[in-house]
């Protein structure tokens, strides 16, 4: 196996992973309207419960990292696990943070809530091993067909991508039905939704479980292949390469989002990875980082709506009925 | 038990003292802005790497908290002026405003970061004996941080209250086009307003690293969430509100730490806040999102 194949399988298994972690944030910011800067949290959640039910048993051939929930689950139930995992967190993180209050106010507790479980994470060494970290992940499924995820990647990637697919279509389709409709109409005018008998606070806690359960797969998948996972992996700007992805690609747009995914996480984040260094170890990342700030800010200064904005929702008016067709808005404040 | 009580408490007092003087500044600016400015935390680390540059240069460490002062005044009046306005002029809502705010922040925080080479840098300055009261053992200058944010608070409450640029402050907080058609200049309140929440930002910048004795690129970063709750719990625009919540927080916060849940401490501070969410989310809702943009 060549090193161009590693690579490109390399990127390819990111750009599923983050296609994922995509897909939730923009059911969860373009639909819904919930601002959800604590996001990486539902994420690593899900890549923690992975891990740990993969190393096996606390105190076993891993003993020299100690965590909770040690077991060694059979193949899916480990991503099953990570996926229950996202959505509790998001659900216990729900039911105080999705309170009807200021947007601003929301955001910035659920920012707050992300800095605060990787403080605790970090410093709270018996549950997830501190800032060290888990390692020695491996991949359930892969045991079963008897390859390993680094052994072979293009599998891994594939995998992935199915994953990723059938996510996508679930949501698609979920986007589409009737629940889809009353998570844009509660976005666009929350008070007009109440008042057609839509239950907000419900809506919300839906959508952002939902989000974390996807948020928390995708953290699964990407720890079985990396194989390791820290406190280091999940900083609160994290959060904002997925949000700058759906920013640039197209809020509440599929295909935006597809391409937000490829240009930002894929483009900027993972291909540099793989030049020569410049300056000292570290430079290029925080760079990088830099670079994502500049381009999200940009991208509010000039393309509010992303670089394929969300589609007006045409509704044509029924035959019969006196008054001008009903075309809503478009977009949320 | 009563005195391992009252140690932490003292701690509590001093960390609240720190944790006020930045949401003053914090409080003052988004009660008159209405801007949830997220880029708070990293001009707090712009004053705290301007007092380590000043000690570095062999200046004192006294000039050096008025340098980082001026630093965080000169980068708040920058990014208000510079950045902000842009967007205003663009009719930015303030929700996105506040998102340009996080923008600006990795772009501070990260810019800081590959200029300070990722590196944490000591700043032991002004460390002398501690004075033993009983069970309380605090330094010089920890008494003179919680004397630091008394004094401020006093200072700008009653300028608020009785100068006449307090009084065009509160008005244009209030209704700035009222105000502005009462012959209140308020693009001059606004950048007063920018400068003085500024100076304490950098202020509140500088006795943080001296409490911790380090700084880093993400100093304040990790600070943020503390002033930003302190801020909301006391209510937007009240300084009184913002130094009796960080009071509560900050003792909260210590005790928890000096009775072994060093790990939970913060997150004991902050479920103070989350328990008022669920108990009174009126009292946080600070009247809807129909505040307007003020810069």
């Amino acid at each position: 196996m060549s090193v161009w194949v590693f690579y490109i399988s390399t990127l390819v298994i990111y750009f599923g992973v983050d296609l994922l972690a995509g897909i939730a944030l923009n059911l969860q910011f373009g639909y819904a309207g919930v601002v959800n800067f604590g996001f990486i949290v539902f994420q690593a959640a899900g890549a923690y419960m992975a891990a740990v039910v993969v190393l096996g048993p606390s105190g076993g051939v891993a003993s020299f990292q100690q965590y909770i929930f040690g077991s060694r689950l059979p193949f899916p139930l480990d991503l099953v696990a990570a996926a229950v995992a996202g959505a509790v967190v998001s659900l216990v993180i729900g039911l105080f943070s999705l309170r009807r209050m200021r947007r601003d106010y929301q955001a910035a507790v659920l920012l707050i809530v992300s800095l605060i479980a990787l403080q605790v994470v970090s410093a709270d060494v018996p549950l997830f091993n501190g800032s060290n970290g888990l390692t020695g992940v491996t991949w359930p499924l892969g045991q079963i067909v008897g390859v390993t995820a680094t052994g072979a990647p293009v599998i891994y990637a594939a995998w992935t991508l199915a994953i990723a697919a059938i996510v996508f279509a679930a949501v698609y389709w979920l986007s589409k039905s009737p629940w889809g409709r009353s998570l844009r109409a509660m976005r666009d005018h929350e008070d007009a939704a109440s008042a057609m008998g839509l239950n907000i606070t419900s809506l919300r806690l839906q959508v952002f479980v939902i989000g974390g359960a996807i948020a928390g797969l995708s953290g699964g998948l990407l720890v079985e292949y990396i194989g390791a996972w820290s406190p280091g992996a999940w900083g609160y700007a994290e959060t904002f390469v997925i949000f700058t992805a759906i920013f640039v690609g197209g809020v509440g747009n599929y295909r935006g989002v597809i391409v937000g995914v490829l240009l930002v996480p894929v483009i900027f984040l993972e291909l540099p990875r793989f030049l020569p260094a410049v300056g000292y170890p570290g430079l290029i990342d925080s760079l990088q980082w830099v670079t994502i700030g500049l381009a999200w800010m940009l991208c509010l200064l000039f393309r509010p709506r992303g670089i394929l904005p969300e589609k007006r929702m045409e509704v044509t008016k029924p035959a019969g009925v006196p008054g001008p067709a009903v075309v809503p808005s478009e977009g949320g404040a | 038990m009563l005195s391992q009580l009252l140690a932490s408490a003292a701690d509590g007092i001093v960390l609240a003292a720190i944790i006020a003087v930045a949401a003053m500044g914090f409080t003052l600016q988004f009660g008159l802005t209405n801007v949830l400015n997220l880029s708070f935390g990293s001009v707090m680390t712009i004053g705290g790497f301007t007092a380590y540059l000043a000690n570095v240069a062999g200046l004192s460490a006294w000039l050096g908290m008025l340098l980082g002062g001026v630093a965080g005044g000169l980068a708040t009046i920058a990014l208000g002026r510079g950045v902000l306005r842009l967007y205003a002029r663009r009719r930015t809502q303030l929700f996105e405003m506040m998102m340009v705010t996080l923008g600006l922040s990795l772009v501070i925080d990260y810019g800081l970061q590959s200029i300070s080479q990722n590196a944490i840098y000591g700043y032991t300055v002004l460390q002398a004996s501690p004075v033993r009261l009983g069970p309380i053992v605090l330094t010089p200058i920890q008494l003179f941080i919680v004397l630091l944010a008394i004094v401020i608070l006093v200072v700008v409450e009653a300028a608020l209250k009785f100068t006449k640029l307090g009084k065009a402050l509160r008005a244009t907080a209030v209704e700035p086009s009222l105000a502005r058609s009462c012959g209140i200049q308020t693009g001059r309140v606004v950048l007063i307003t920018w400068t003085i929440s500024g100076f304490l930002c950098g202020l509140a910048g500088v006795v943080y690293i001296i409490s911790t004795q380090s700084v880093d690129y993400s100093t304040g970063e990790l600070f943020l969430p503390l002033i930003i709750a302190a801020a909301i719990l006391g209510g937007v625009g009240s300084l009184r509100g913002a130094v009796v919540a960080a009071v509560v927080m900050g003792i909260v916060t210590e005790v928890v730490a000096g009775f072994g849940g060093a790990a939970y401490s913060t997150v004991a501070g902050f479920a103070i806040l989350v328990v008022v969410l669920l108990l009174r989310p009126g009292s946080v809702s600070g009247g809807a999102e129909d505040r307007q943009l003020v810069l």
